[in-house]
């Protein structure tokens, strides 16, 4: 299984993520409905590519953390198929889709998912150790340009929902990739904060060639995007 | 491993080890602890106690029987020859299908007189030889040959209760010091011959001792030559009152049917040993089963506390693979905990057997048995345990797979 390549170019890159007629099984029934009609990602072909930058805008309860576990491989109660360069990724298996999680597919869930038993710094460490992408000097630093240096030894779950969504989003950085799925990344963060966050994503984004995808509902990561698409 | 590797280590196992209930894993232990000490003290002691029913197997191969006729009415008494087989009822066994091989006990025809010097005093007593073929023995000791016309030192085989009788019998109550085979192995005998007129004395030497043969025997070659010499009838050795019969398996229950239809019987403690044996290997299955079941209900237990603390850290190993720790990452760390657990229990264990085996070696050496090795029961427990384990590591595998995917 593990010898099983999964990603379709030499350089062990993924360079398109295609969604074709992908449809929440929770939707089934409203595909006529006015909300699935006017989705420009369900039911529709949709393709995501390695290097742009996404901002998928929804309003709440349209699916777009849906789409993230389907992309991300935590979720497959879809129809349609989703694909990366042209593989179905139903076909994955749970070591699979841990190998990309390492070297291909960044994530940032909602809801963080941050150790509450462990430190900052260890929750960063956690991930980072795994994939040797940065020195703990540098885990510092993006820390403090995030404004939570100050936090590195408090325990995760002392923290407020804004500084656990900062660290969260350094964790999403400690590893290389090629597509960096953020889920709402700037909801519970002040202007100033959005744009230092904004700022360390495109850098990082952009060192390693990577797309961008953001959901949002209303509060914008400051990403110069290439593309809307409403959900 | 680097102090960083193990850092990390120790992060993701701080994780991995919540909810993991000592008193669960600690009662698995003790349980499986329990069951494993049972059922590998049970199978040492069946091999050790065992071996003193298979030492006679050092002069005899395992299928021979001593057959004879049972003794009844006052015919022995008078004189009467009616315990003696006769050549037809010789033919008739040899013809049987459990049949291999019929050969007759020929007894001497003469008075036999053994003495030995031991401790400065001079024991003395009168003996009966007997003699089967040589080629019913599996195992020829170096010193059974004897050539009657070089002469030399008569080799003797005498009935392995003989030493024990003296040992548990007349040594312990008399204050004399016990004696082991090759002790007596070197004691110097005189045999006294005499009948037919004549009489003379040899040299003599105990080669061997048997539970098969319950008699005292010389070699054939011996015996022949000395019946000649100083027998009143010959004709003796031609209607033998017992045959030692070699059998394709002596549990064979026809054989058991057919001397009961003909009214013999089957010598020597062969039966005996045949039942005892069986009760032992009652017995010890009956332990062993016990031993087994505590073992399996143990695993249970280590079973049902995979599940429940794998249920209640799904949510964290989830978690781990959503970062991108493949689910054997952490199956390890609990496969780790298990390992060392069972390899506990083996230790442990393996440490009761060896304490069990000591505390009745002395009482097996006495009865001129050794202890069997320890390694196969020390394979067996650890072949159990390897397995518990391996079972161990499938469900946990399976489990931390299954989490993958919370809905």
């Amino acid at each position: 299984m593990a010898s099983r390549s999964i990603t379709s170019s030499a350089s062990g890159h993924i360079g398109c993520i295609a969604l074709s007629h992908a449809l929440p099984k929770v939707f089934k029934g409203e595909e006529n409905t006015e909300i699935i009609q006017r989705s420009g990602v369900w039911l529709k072909d949709l393709k995501f590519e390695r290097g742009h930058r996404y901002l998928v805008s929804a309003e709440s309860g349209t699916g777009k953390s849906s789409m993230c576990a389907f992309i991300y491989g935590t979720r497959t109660d879809y129809e349609g198929a989703i694909r990366f360069d042209n593989q179905d990724i139903r076909g994955y298996a749970a070591r699979d889709w841990c190998s990309l999680r390492r070297r291909n597919i960044a994530y940032l869930p909602q809801d963080m998912r941050l150790f509450p038993e462990l430190t900052v710094l260890e929750n960063l460490q956690i991930k980072n150790r795994l994939t040797r992408t940065y020195t703990d000097a540098r885990l510092m630093e993006l820390l403090d340009m995030l404004g939570i240096a100050d936090k590195a030894s408090e325990l995760g779950a002392h923290l407020s929902v804004g500084q656990m969504q900062r660290v969260a989003i350094i964790r999403a950085l400690c590893q290389p990739m090629d597509f960096l799925l953020l889920d709402e990344p700037v909801s519970h963060l002040d202007q100033r904060n959005n744009r230092v966050v904004a700022d360390v994503i495109d850098a990082v984004a952009r060192q390693n060639g990577a797309a961008v995808i953001a959901t949002s509902v209303g509060n914008h990561l400051s990403l110069d995007f290439d593309m809307t698409i409403s959900l | 491993m680097n102090p960083e590797e193990n850092k990390h280590r120790n992060m993701v196992w701080c994780l991995l080890r919540r909810n993991i209930s000592t008193g669960q894993l600690a009662g698995y232990a003790v349980a499986t602890f329990v069951g494993l000490a049972i059922l590998s003290v049970a199978l040492q002691f069946y091999r050790d106690v065992i071996s003193l029913w298979h030492d006679e197997d050092k002069l005899f191969g395992e299928n021979y029987i001593v057959v004879s006729k049972k003794v009844s009415g006052f015919g022995g008494l008078f004189g009467s020859n009616s315990s003696a087989f006769s050549a037809d009822e010789i033919s008739d066994i040899a013809r049987q299908p459990w049949s291999r091989k019929v050969g007759a006990f020929t007894a001497a025809d003469f008075n036999v007189n053994a003495s030995a010097s031991l401790g400065g005093g001079r024991l003395s007593t009168s003996l009966f030889l007997e003699t089967i073929p040589d080629e019913f023995f599996d195992i020829t000791p170096r010193e059974w040959d004897y050539d009657p016309q070089r002469g030399g030192i008569v080799p003797i085989i005498i009935p392995k209760d003989y030493l024990a009788l003296y040992n548990f019998g007349y040594a312990a109550s008399h204050g004399m010091p016990q004696l082991s085979e090759s002790m007596i192995g070197m004691l110097p005998l005189k045999l006294s011959l005499s009948g037919n007129g004549d009489e003379a004395t040899v040299d003599a030497r105990i080669v061997g001792f048997s539970s098969r043969l319950n008699t005292i025997a010389v070699p054939e070659a011996f015996l022949e030559e000395a019946n000649r010499r100083f027998g009143s009838k010959p004709e003796t050795a031609q209607s033998p009152s017992r045959l030692i019969v070699k059998v394709s398996d002596k549990a064979d229950p026809a054989i058991r049917s057919y001397l009961s239809d003909k009214g013999y019987e089957q010598g020597g403690d062969v039966s005996q040993s045949g039942q005892l044996t069986f009760f032992l290997r009652l017995t010890t299955s009956v332990v062993v089963a016990i031993g087994v079941v505590i073992t399996l209900l143990s695993f249970f237990i280590l079973v049902l506390s995979i599940y429940l603390l794998l249920q209640k850290n799904r949510r964290k190993i989830h978690d781990l693979m959503l970062l991108g720790y493949f689910p054997e990452d952490i199956s390890k760390a609990y496969v780790r905990m298990v390992t060392v657990i069972n390899a506990g229990v083996v230790c442990l264990s393996a440490a009761v057997v060896f304490i069990a085996q000591m505390l009745w070696t002395s009482q097996l050496e006495l009865m001129q048995a050794s202890p069997s090795s320890l390694w196969l029961t020390f394979t067996a427990m650890v072949g159990i345990m390897a397995v518990l384990t391996i079972l161990s590591m499938v469900i946990i595998r399976r489990r931390v797979c299954a989490t993958f995917r919370l809905s």
